[in-house]
C-alpha cells in the first residue's frame, strides 16, 4: 500500500505534487491516467445501466451446482458449513489478520452470498455465517488460553486442522456419494471447479513429489524418465490432455470392476491430477535446489538412509519452502478448470455460456452472465493469492 | 518393483493395438479454412496441407502475441514502480482483475467486443487507405509482384551482412580507434551498416523489377451485392481477439516478474544513476532495465510458453490454429488417437524452439553482465 | 507430525472407499461390455438408461433452469426409458458436443446418442456405430439476413458463411462452394453461442445448419438484432439430413429395442392412438393390428409376443407417457415455427417420408 497522508495541509500538499504533478512526465501520467480512468468506470456505468440480471437470478443453482439434482441440493451445504469452519479456525489458529483483512474476507463470502441470495435458503446462509464466525472466535479463544497457560491447547488445535484440510477431499466425496447420490457426471457448476481443482492438486502432489526427487537424483535412467514425464506434460497444453480423457483413458483402463466405464467427470480429474503433478514437481524441485548442502552433508554425518534424509530432512524444508508457489499452482489448475468445456462438462462457465440459449429474451446477455462467472473465479483467485502472500510473509521467505 | 515391470507390460501391450498410422493424412481435406497465411489452400488438398495451416497460424499469433506482450508486461511493470500515483494504481488494479481470471471468458470477451466494431456496410474508412469494419481492420501492406520471395530472402542475406559489417567497424574502433568519416562527420559503424542496407535495398528494389508494391485496402459490393473487404494487411476480428486476450492475460504475469525483478536490484543502482546526471527515463532503460534483464529471462520464457500453450483455446472463436484444425480432421477421419500424438508432438517442437531461442538470448544477456 | 502420518493414512484410506463407491455406483452392474456388447441387459440391470443429447438446440435439447433437459430428441430417449424400464423419468442425460459425441457412445459413457446426429455411410462404417430408423427428415439450408439481397446460393460469392465444427455441415458447404467454382471464407465455431454472437453484428454473411435448427434460430432471434424478420432462409438444400438415433455396432437387442420404439410412435400417430386415448383403446383394441401394437389382447385372444427382452406392452408406457409422433413432434418443434404439413416429416399418407414397418 502507498502511504497516505496524514491529516495535515502541507503533507497533503507535498504528497499530492509528489504523486501527481512532480514533473511534466509526472503530469503527463497523471492526465493520461485520469482520463483511462474515467473512460474505464464510465463505460461500465453504462454497461450496468443496461445490464439485466434475469438471465442469471433464473439460473443461480445451474451456476453454483450444474445439473446437481433438486433433491441433493442439501448435499452442498454440509461441504460449505465444514470449508467455513475449517477456513476460519485455521484463519484464528494461525493467522493474526488485521481488521481491514477480516472485513475482506467477510466481503468475499458476502459477494457472492449477495448474487445467489435466495429466501429459501436464509437458515443455510445464516448458519453459515454463524458457523464461520463461531469457528474463528473459538480457536482465537484457545490461542489467548494457550497464551496465558503454558498448555499445549493451540498445537492440538493445529495439528487436528491440519488433519482435517488433509481429510477434507474425502470428505466432501462422502458428503456428495452417501446413501445413494448423484452420479458423478452431474457434478457441475462452480462445485465442479473447485472438486476438479482440489482433487487435482492433492492426488497430483504425491506424485509430483516423486518425480521431482526422481529429476534431482543422479540415478540416470531414473532422471532421464522423470525429466521426460515432466517436460511432455508442460510442453502440451491442457485442452489436449483433456482430450486424453474422451479417448486413451477408456482405452488403457482395464476392464475390472468397471474401471474402463468410469464417469468422465472422474477421468477429467485423473488427468488434471497428472498434469497438475507435472507442475508441482517442478515447483518442489526448485525448493529442493534451495536447500542448502550443509543439510545434505549433516544428514549424511548422521549416517541416515536416502529414504531417510529425504523424509526427515529435505522435504519437509522444502515443502514448507514452495507452499505460497503450489498455492500459485493451485490458483493455474482452478482457472484452468475451465477447460473442461472440451468434454462437454457443465463447469461454471459453460453454465454461463449456455444460459443465454435457454430463451430468447436472453439472447445478448452473454456479458451478465460472463461478468458474474468472472467475478467468483476471481474472488476465489485472490482470496487464495492474498493467503499465498501471507504465507510467504509469514514464513520469511522473499525478504532478503 | 514388480508392479512396475507389470504395469509397464500392461500399458505396452494396449499400446501396441492401438492404431497411430497418419496415413489418412493424405486423404482430401474437403473442408474450408478461413484466416489463410502464407499458405495456399484448397479444401482439394490434402489434411496436411490443412494442418500445415493451422501450426502456421498458431506460430503467426504466438509470435505477435510475445513480441507485443513483453512490450505491455515490461511498461506495465515499470508503472506499477511509478512514483504517479494513479499510474501505479492502474498497473496494479490491471494485473489484479485480469490474472485472477480465466483466459477462456477474456477470450470470449474479447470476440464480442471486437464484433461490436461497426458492420462492413459502414465500414469506417480513411480516405482510401485503411478500412475499419468487424470483419477486420485493414491496413495498406504490400503485395508480392512475383519475385517477392526471393527479394525478401536477398534483404535477410543482406541484412546479416551489414550487421557483421557495423560489428567489424565496431570492433575495429574499440581496437584502434580508427573510424570512417566523411567531411568530418563521424560515421559510427553502426550508421555505416544501416546505411549500407538501405543502399542495397533500394538498388536491389529496382534490380529485382519491382517485386512489392503497396496494397491498399478497398470495401466494394461484387455484382450479386455481397461486400467485400480485399487487400492490405488484415487483422480480422477473431486473430484480434486471441492475440488481445493472450497479450493482456499473459502480460500480468509479465508484469509481476519485472516488477519484482527490478524491486531485487539495490536502491543504489538508481540513487547511483541519478548521481551521474542520468534522467528517470535514462536510468531506467541504460541501467536498471538491462540489469533486471538478467533475473527476468528464465521466468519469462516460462510465460512464452504458457501463452503458446495457451493459443489453443482459440478454438472458442472461430480461429483456425492447430488445434482447432486437428480437431476437424479428428472428427472428419475418426481417428481420434493419432491425430492427438500429432498435436501433442507439435506443441512439444514449438516449446522447444522458444526455450533454445531464449536461452541462446540469456546466455548473450547474462555474459554482458560479467 | 506423528499424526499427521495417521491422518495422511487414514484419508488416503478414505478416499479410495469414496474413489471405488463413486466408480461401483457408477456402474453397478459390474458385467463386461467389450466384443458384442448386450447394452439393453446393461439398461435392465442398472434401471436406468445413459442418453447422449444436445443442451445447446432449442426444440431438440436444452437444459432448463432446474437443470432438467427438454426437447424433440429429449422425449425420445424418453420413449426408449420407457419401453425398456417402465418408466419415462429414469433417463441420465449426458450433454455431447458435436465433435465429441461419437468418442462417448463408442467408449461406453452412454447408451444411447440422440443428438440431432446426421445418418452418412462413413459414420455407420468407419466409426462402428449403427444409426436406427430416422426421427426427423432434415435439410441443411443457409439463412441470410432479408436486406443482403440474395436469393439463391448461388449469388453468395465471396461470402463469408458461418459454421458448426465437427458436422457434415462444413463439408456439406464445401461441397456446395468448390463444386460450383464459387470462393467463400467458413468461419468455423466450436460452439453456437459466440456463432450467435458473429450472426447478430454480421460478422457472417450466411449461417448455414440443418433447416430446423435454422427455423429455430430465426424464430427466437432478439428483436434487438432485426427479430425473425430480417432473415430468411434460402430455398435451397444443401443436403439430405436424416437425423436418428445411434447405438453401438453390433448391439441388436439395444438396437432392435430404439428402432421399434421409433416405429411404434410413428405407428401409433397413424392408428390414432394418443396419450389421452392409449388406455382405453389398450382395454379394448379396434383391431388385431393395433393391439399387436400396444401388446393387448384382441377379444380375448393371445397377445403377440415380439421377444425384444422387455414388456410386451412397451408400446403403452411409451405411448401413455411420451406420446406417439406426432404429439412429441407438435409439443417441441411446432412452436419454433416447423410446419409439419407437406414436409418430409408429415405422415407418409399424408406425402411425407414418415413410415413405419408393420409390427407383424
Amino acid at each position: 500500500m502507498m502511504t497516505m497522508p496524514k491529516i495535515n495541509i502541507n503533507e497533503i500538499k507535498n504528497w499530492t505534487i509528489n504523486n501527481f504533478f512532480g514533473s511534466k512526465l509526472n503530469l503527463l501520467l497523471t492526465i493520461f491516467s485520469t482520463l483511462f480512468i474515467v473512460y474505464i468506470i464510465s463505460s461500465f456505468i453504462s454497461f450496468l445501466s443496461s445490464a439485466e440480471w434475469e438471465v442469471v437470478a433464473l439460473n443461480k443453482r445451474l451456476l453454483l451446482l450444474g445439473r446437481l439434482p433438486a433433491e441433493d441440493t442439501w448435499r452442498a451445504w454440509p461441504i460449505l458449513w465444514l470449508f467455513s469452519s475449517i477456513l476460519c479456525s485455521s484463519i484464528g489458529a494461525w493467522g493474526n489478520p488485521k481488521k481491514s483483512e477480516l472485513l475482506f474476507i467477510l466481503l468475499a463470502f458476502l459477494m457472492p452470498a449477495a448474487i445467489f441470495f435466495s429466501m429459501s435458503y436464509i437458515v443455510h446462509i445464516s448458519i453459515t455465517i454463524i458457523i464461520g464466525v463461531g469457528s474463528y472466535f473459538s480457536s482465537r479463544i484457545i490461542k489467548k488460553i494457550s497464551a496465558i497457560k503454558v498448555v499445549m491447547y493451540l498445537d492440538t488445535l493445529k495439528k487436528i486442522l491440519i488433519s482435517l484440510w488433509i481429510l477434507l477431499i474425502p470428505l466432501v466425496f462422502i458428503v456428495l456419494l452417501i446413501g445413494g447420490g448423484p452420479k458423478p457426471n452431474l457434478w457441475g457448476g462452480f462445485l465442479l471447479n473447485i472438486l476438479l481443482a482440489s482433487v487435482a492438486v492433492v492426488a497430483g502432489f504425491p506424485l509430483g513429489i516423486l518425480m521431482a526427487i526422481g529429476r534431482s537424483t543422479k540415478l540416470p535412467v531414473i532422471k532421464t524418465a522423470c525429466t521426460l514425464y515432466i517436460e511432455t506434460i508442460r510442453g502440451a497444453p491442457l485442452v489436449a490432455w483433456l482430450l486424453l480423457a474422451w479417448f486413451v483413458l477408456p482405452k488403457f483402463l482395464p476392464n475390472f470392476y468397471g474401471l474402463s466405464e468410469i464417469s468422465v467427470v472422474i477421468r477429467a480429474m485423473i488427468v488434471l491430477s497428472f498434469f497438475a503433478s507435472a507442475y508441482i514437481a517442478e515447483v518442489i524441485r526448485g525448493g529442493l535446489q534451495s536447500i542448502p548442502k550443509g543439510q545434505l552433508e549433516a544428514a549424511d554425518a548422521l549416517n541416515l538412509s536416502y529414504f531417510n534424509k529425504m523424509r526427515i530432512i529435505i522435504l519437509p524444508q522444502a515443502i514448507k519452502v514452495v507452499i505460497p508457489a503450489i498455492v500459485s499452482t493451485f490458483i493455474g489448475i482452478f482457472k484452468d478448470t475451465s477447460l473442461v468445456f472440451i468434454l462437454a462438462l457443465t463447469d461454471l462457465l459453460q453454465v454461463g455460456r449456455i444460459i443465454p440459449e435457454q430463451d430468447p429474451k436472453f439472447f445478448g446477455k452473454q456479458i451478465e452472465a460472463l461478468l458474474v462467472v468472472a467475478s467468483l473465479f476471481w474472488i476465489v483467485s485472490v482470496a487464495l493469492s492474498n493467503l499465498s502472500s501471507k504465507i510467504e510473509k509469514n514464513l520469511g521467505i522473499g525478504t532478503r | 518393483m514388480i508392479f512396475t515391470v507389470l504395469f509397464a507390460i500392461y500399458f505396452l501391450s494396449v499400446a501396441f493395438q492401438l492404431e497411430l498410422s497418419l496415413s489418412h493424412f493424405k486423404s482430401r481435406a474437403g473442408f474450408g479454412l478461413s484466416h489463410l497465411f502464407l499458405i495456399d489452400y484448397t479444401s482439394n488438398d490434402s489434411r496436411w496441407v490443412a494442418y500445415y495451416a493451422g501450426v502456421i497460424n498458431t506460430i503467426r499469433v504466438c509470435l505477435v502475441a510475445i513480441l507485443l506482450t513483453t512490450v505491455l508486461g515490461t511498461v506495465m511493470g515499470v508503472a506499477r514502480l511509478s512514483k504517479n500515483f494513479l499510474t501505479s494504481r492502474i498497473a496494479w488494479a490491471y494485473v489484479e482483475v485480469l490474472r485472477n481470471t480465466p483466459l477462456l471468458i477474456q477470450i470470449i470477451f474479447w470476440q464480442i467486443v471486437f464484433l461490436q466494431l461497426p458492420h462492413i456496410s459502414e465500414a469506417i474508412t480513411f480516405g482510401n487507405t485503411s478500412a475499419i469494419s468487424n470483419r477486420g481492420i485493414s491496413l495498406p501492406g504490400v503485395s508480392d509482384n512475383g519475385s517477392a520471395q526471393m527479394w525478401f530472402i536477398f534483404l535477410g542475406i543482406m541484412a546479416a551482412g551489414s550487421l557483421f559489417l557495423s560489428y567489424f567497424l565496431n570492433k575495429r574502433e574499440d581496437k584502434s580507434g580508427e573510424y570512417l568519416s566523411i567531411a568530418g562527420y563521424k560515421l559510427s559503424g553502426n550508421i555505416v551498416g544501416i546505411i549500407f542496407f538501405a543502399l542495397i535495398a533500394v538498388v536491389t528494389y529496382f534490380a529485382f523489377g519491382k517485386p512489392v508494391s503497396l496494397d491498399i485496402p478497398s470495401i466494394s459490393q461484387n455484382t450479386k451485392g455481397t461486400w467485400m473487404q480485399s487487400g492490405g494487411f488484415e487483422l480480422s476480428p477473431e486473430f484480434a481477439a486471441i492475440l488481445f486476450a493472450l497479450v493482456i492475460y499473459t502480460g500480468t504475469f509479465i508484469t509481476e516478474i519485472v516488477r519484482g525483478s527490478i524491486q531485487s536490484l539495490s536502491k543504489g543502482q538508481t540513487e547511483a544513476a541519478q548521481a551521474i546526471g542520468l534522467s528517470r527515463y535514462q536510468s531506467m532503460t541504460l541501467v536498471v532495465l538491462p540489469q533486471a534483464l538478467r533475473s527476468i529471462i528464465p521466468p519469462l520464457t516460462n510465460q512464452f510458453l504458457n501463452l503458446t500453450k495457451n493459443s489453443s483455446l482459440a478454438v472458442v472463436i472461430a480461429y483456425p490454429d492447430l488445434f482447432m484444425v486437428s480437431r476437424t480432421i479428428m472428427n472428419n477421419s475418426g481417428h481420434a488417437l493419432p491425430v492427438f500424438f500429432l498435436i501433442l508432438f507439435t506443441y512439444l517442437f514449438l516449446s522447444l524452439c522458444i526455450s533454445l531461442v531464449m536461452n541462446l538470448i540469456n546466455r548473450r544477456v547474462t555474459r554482458i553482465g560479467t | 507430525m506423528r499424526k499427521i502420518k495417521y491422518t495422511l493414512l487414514i484419508s488416503a484410506l478414505f478416499a479410495m472407499t469414496a474413489f471405488s463407491y463413486a466408480c461401483a455406483t457408477e456402474d453397478s452392474s459390474e458385467a463386461s461390455s467389450s466384443g458384442g456388447s448386450n447394452t439393453l441387459q446393461e439398461v435392465l440391470d442398472r434401471g436406468m438408461l445413459k442418453c447422449g443429447v444436445n443442451d445447446n438446440l432449442a426444440g431438440f435439447g436444452v437444459v432448463a433452469a432446474d437443470g432438467s433437459f427438454s426437447g424433440f430428441d429429449i422425449d425420445f430417449c424418453k420413449a426408449v426409458a420407457a419401453a425398456i424400464l417402465g418408466d419415462s423419468s429414469k433417463v441420465e442425460y449426458t450433454p455431447t458436443t458435436a465433435s465429441n459425441r461419437f468418442e462417448a457412445l463408442g467408449s461406453g459413457e452412454i447408451d444411447l446418442l440422440i443428438r440431432n446426429t446426421t445418418w452418412t455411410a462413413s459414420r455407420d462404417r468407419e466409426l462402428k456405430q449403427d444409426f436406427t430408423a430416422p426421427t426427423f427428415y432434415d435439410g441443411q439450408g443457409m439463412m441470410v439476413y432479408v436486406d443482403s439481397g440474395y436469393s439463391s446460393i448461388d449469388d453468395m460469392e465471396g461470402a463469408t458463411i458461418c459454421v458448426l465444427q465437427g458436422t457434415t455441415t462444413e463439408l456439406n458447404l464445401d461441397d456446395r462452394f468448390t463444386g460450383t467454382g464459387m470462393s467463400y471464407t467458413p468461419l468455423t465455431f466450436e460452439t453456437n453461442d459466440p456463432l450467435q454472437a458473429a450472426f447478430e453484428e454480421k460478422r457472417c454473411d450466411g449461417w448455414t445448419t440443418d433447416k430446423s435448427g435454422l427455423a429455430s434460430k430465426r424464430a427466437s432471434f432478439p428483436a434487438s438484432a432485426g427479430g425473425p424478420e430480417a432473415l430468411k432462409v434460402l430455398p435451397e438444400t444443401l443436403s439430405k439430413e436424416p437425423l436418428g438415433p445411434l447405438t453401438r455396432d453390433n448391439d441388436s437387442e439395444m438396437y432392435d429395442v430404439v428402432q421399434w420404439v421409433v416405429f411404434g410412435m410413428m405407428q401409433a400417430e397413424e392408428s390414432g392412438i394418443n396419450s389421452s386415448n392409449v388406455s382405453s383403446i389398450a382395454s379394448n383394441p379396434p383391431n388385431p393390428g393395433v393391439a399387436r401394437l400396444l401388446g393387448a389382447s384382441f377379444e380375448g385372444g393371445e397377445v403377440q409376443d415380439f421377444s425384444f427382452g422387455i414388456p410386451k406392452d412397451f408400446m403403452q408406457k411409451v405411448i401413455s407417457q411420451v406420446g406417439n409422433y406426432g404429439e412429441v413432434y407438435d409439443r417441441h418443434l411446432v412452436p419454433l415455427g416447423l410446419e409439419r404439413a407437406g414436409s418430409l416429416n408429415a405422415m407418409w399418407t399424408e406425402g411425407g417420408l414418415i413410415y413405419a414397418p408393420p409390427f407383424r
